[in-house]
């Protein structure tokens, strides 16, 4: 038989028993619909997690081996003394946009006569870094940024609220020097950020001259950040920063080896792989039922295609086909569907309790509205799994159909 | 046959409670000892000129201090060097502790935590440097023994603080059994995990008869390759201390 003649059987298959159709379609359209959704929900929450997390600690950062190697404890004693070589040459560097170098310690800190109880992180670097890296102004609830070279610094909301600081309070940080002496700094509080990002809010902001005395660290800084265009550029720009004379004995990381986002970019697959798998089989699974049914109706007619020559392969094709014929307009219907939720999530998000983020990690920069990215991608993906969960169900009953010997089928009572 | 088996026993257990525990003759009881340490340890007054080295890893640093103490829980210290350290002060008045900060000129009241944490990042806390309590009030103690610390025959003593929030609940010292003075203690935690290795050398006597050590070598557990030895350059005990010194306006004065 012809393969045009068997999609034409397919096809007129397909129209016989509308209901059984649109079951079939129903299940390949609810599948589709909710994998657009799903992917695009996983990919946006990730993609935010990411871009955030590499924004904050760079595309590729420089340290001194062993402050790569004990970076849990902060160890400021593990420095690069100075910077200066490293960033001047950095500048040249193919790919690189950007280049700040960054000091981070715990401190406690205070607005009152008393000190010890409220734990943060400071964080010193350039101010661009914090505008043109952070969104500093974006995240600003009250107040301005710092001026490069004043008394000044801003808190994290959560931080402001646990000391009790208010705008245009003295508040003293109290550190460490990089030797353990006490160091203190105070600053006039001019800004106070509400990122959305629990470990944002619980941090201080520094000029980095500030930081670098607080630290004792003159000329120097515990990173560079090091930025590209985008987070990808990372591995190709490293490979360039490694070459610098500046960088010999440092050690140049781009963020795809940095946990947590080496392991992020795991979990991301294996979550989208588990959400596909779920999908697909529970979809694969009604198709499956559908298309046995319509296989054991048509036993006698089987019989007779196969009495008139319709190989086994023929006989395959037959209901696999009919199934991809509905799994196409499923599909089709089933992304424009899916795409209306995915879509309105990506531009207005979902936003969770302060509670909930700042509960969510530590160790991971959680933003409180989440959003979807809906990519062709997801879109064409999606279509494409639509269309495998058809193959998937219709497979089996195909199978059964091509086994049957055509002189018991034409025997075969409906 | 039961008797056969039984009469050793009931033989062991009668000479067991009839004989006194070993060499228990011999043994002080601990709270001589404690007190003849407290007698040593304790101080109605005291200044000390004392420098404080912290090796830490690779890092090496030194500090040089004046300190003055005025009974158990009252007492003073200055940093004279290094220069970005000079003039940092401290006080304690009772629980209550205080700093003040040259380079922001400001007077800081130090709490919770902080008090417990490494001072000028060494393996002594500012509880550790700041207090001088007598053990005898705070620890019940029992002898378990004798042992050798430095060729030096000691008495070792398994103490456990009454008052089970102190910083270290349990103490095991060795004690010199001539000079009373604890030539190495391990402080341990509540948990029983050990915290803190604190020996006591070059011991000298001064009036009256007390014998305190010149030097000091702390070992913190829980920082690895950390060590910091302190070395009194100078001690005064008994010494007449002006009022102002344990005041806000001495840790203030310019």
């Amino acid at each position: 038989m012809r393969s045009s003649s068997l999609v034409r059987l397919a096809a007129r298959n397909a129209t016989r028993k509308p209901t059984r159709t649109l079951l079939t379609a129903g299940m390949v359209v609810a599948g589709t619909s909710l994998l657009v959704v799903a992917l695009a929900w996983v990919e946006g929450i990730f993609s935010q997690m990411l871009e955030q997390g590499t924004d904050a600690s760079g595309h590729v950062r420089v340290v001194a081996p062993e402050f790569a190697a004990r970076e849990a404890l902060m160890p400021l004693y593990e420095n690069i003394p100075d910077t200066g070589p490293l960033v001047e040459q950095a500048r040249g560097a193919p790919g690189v946009l950007g280049i700040y170098p960054r000091i981070t310690a715990g401190v406690t800190l205070t607005v009152g006569d008393e000190i010890g109880d409220v734990f943060g992180l400071a964080v010193g670097a350039p101010r661009e870094w914090f505008t043109e890296r952070m969104d500093a102004d974006a995240s600003l609830a009250e107040g301005r940024w710092f001026e490069e070279g004043a008394d000044e610094l801003v808190l994290g909301a959560t931080l402001a609220r646990r000391a009790g600081a208010r705008l245009g309070d003295e508040v003293v940080v109290l550190g460490t020097t990089q030797d353990g002496s006490l160091s203190p700094v105070k600053g006039t509080l001019v800004g106070i950020t509400r990122g959305g990002n629990a470990l944002l809010d619980r941090q201080v902001f520094l000029p980095l001259p500030k930081m670098r005395w607080l630290a004792d660290i003159p000329e120097g800084a515990t990173e560079v950040l090091i930025y590209g265009g985008h987070h990808d550029d990372a591995p190709g720009i490293a490979a360039g920063i490694s070459a610098l004379p500046a960088a010999a004995g440092l050690t140049v990381q781009p963020w795809t080896v940095r946990e947590p986002w080496a392991g992020m970019v795991k979990t991301i697959g294996a979550v989208q792989g588990f959400l596909v798998f779920i999908v697909v089989f529970l979809a694969g699974l009604g198709v499956w039922n559908t298309m046995m049914m319509s296989v054991l109706e048509r036993t006698r007619e089987v019989g007779v295609l196969r009495a008139m020559g319709l190989t086994r392969a023929g006989a395959v094709a037959l209901f696999v086909g009919e199934a991809a014929a509905i799994a196409v307009l499923g599909g089709i219907v089933g992304v424009a569907l899916g795409s209306l939720p995915a879509w309105w999530l990506s531009h207005h998000g979902l936003t969770l309790s302060e509670q909930l983020t700042s509960n969510f990690s530590e160790q991971l920069p959680i933003s409180a509205t989440l959003y979807a990215r809906l990519t062709p991608g997801t879109m064409v993906g999606s279509f494409f799994l639509g269309l495998a969960m058809a193959v998937v169900g219709s497979a089996l009953p195909a199978l059964r159909a091509a086994s049957i010997q055509p002189v018991a089928a034409m025997r075969h009572e409906r | 046959m039961r008797a056969v088996l039984l009469a050793p026993l009931l033989a062991l257990l009668a000479s067991l409670w009839a004989a006194p525990p070993a060499r228990a003759a011999g043994l002080p009881t601990a709270e001589a000892i404690l007190s003849k340490i407290d007698a040593n340890l304790v101080y109605e007054t005291r200044t000390a000129t004392m420098t404080m080295t912290v090796e830490s890893g690779k890092r090496t640093r030194s500090y040089s201090m004046v300190s003055y103490g005025r009974g158990e829980s009252d007492s003073a210290m200055e940093y004279l060097s290094p220069a970005r350290d000079k003039g940092t002060r401290m006080l304690k008045l009772g629980e209550e502790m205080w700093t003040y900060l040259p380079s922001i000129d400001r007077t800081q009241k130090i709490s919770g935590h902080m008090l417990r944490q490494g001072m000028m990042g060494s393996d002594v806390s500012y509880e550790d440097m700041l207090s001088a309590s007598a053990l005898r009030e705070r620890y019940d103690a029992k002898v378990t023994g004798e042992d050798v610390v430095d060729g030096r025959p000691v008495w070792k003593l398994e103490m456990t603080a009454r008052d089970p929030s102190l910083t270290y609940p349990k103490r095991v010292s060795w004690i010199d059994q001539e000079l009373y003075i604890p030539l190495k203690q391990e402080l341990y935690a509540l948990s029983g995990m050990l915290l803190k290795t604190w020996t006591m050398s070059e011991i000298r006597e001064y009036p009256g008869g007390r014998r305190f050590p010149a030097r000091m070598e702390i070992a913190d557990a829980l920082k690895k390759g950390s060590r910091t030895v302190i070395v009194f350059t100078e001690l005064k005990f008994g010494v007449d201390l002006v009022e102002e010194v344990f005041s806000m306006r001495w840790l203030e004065r310019k």
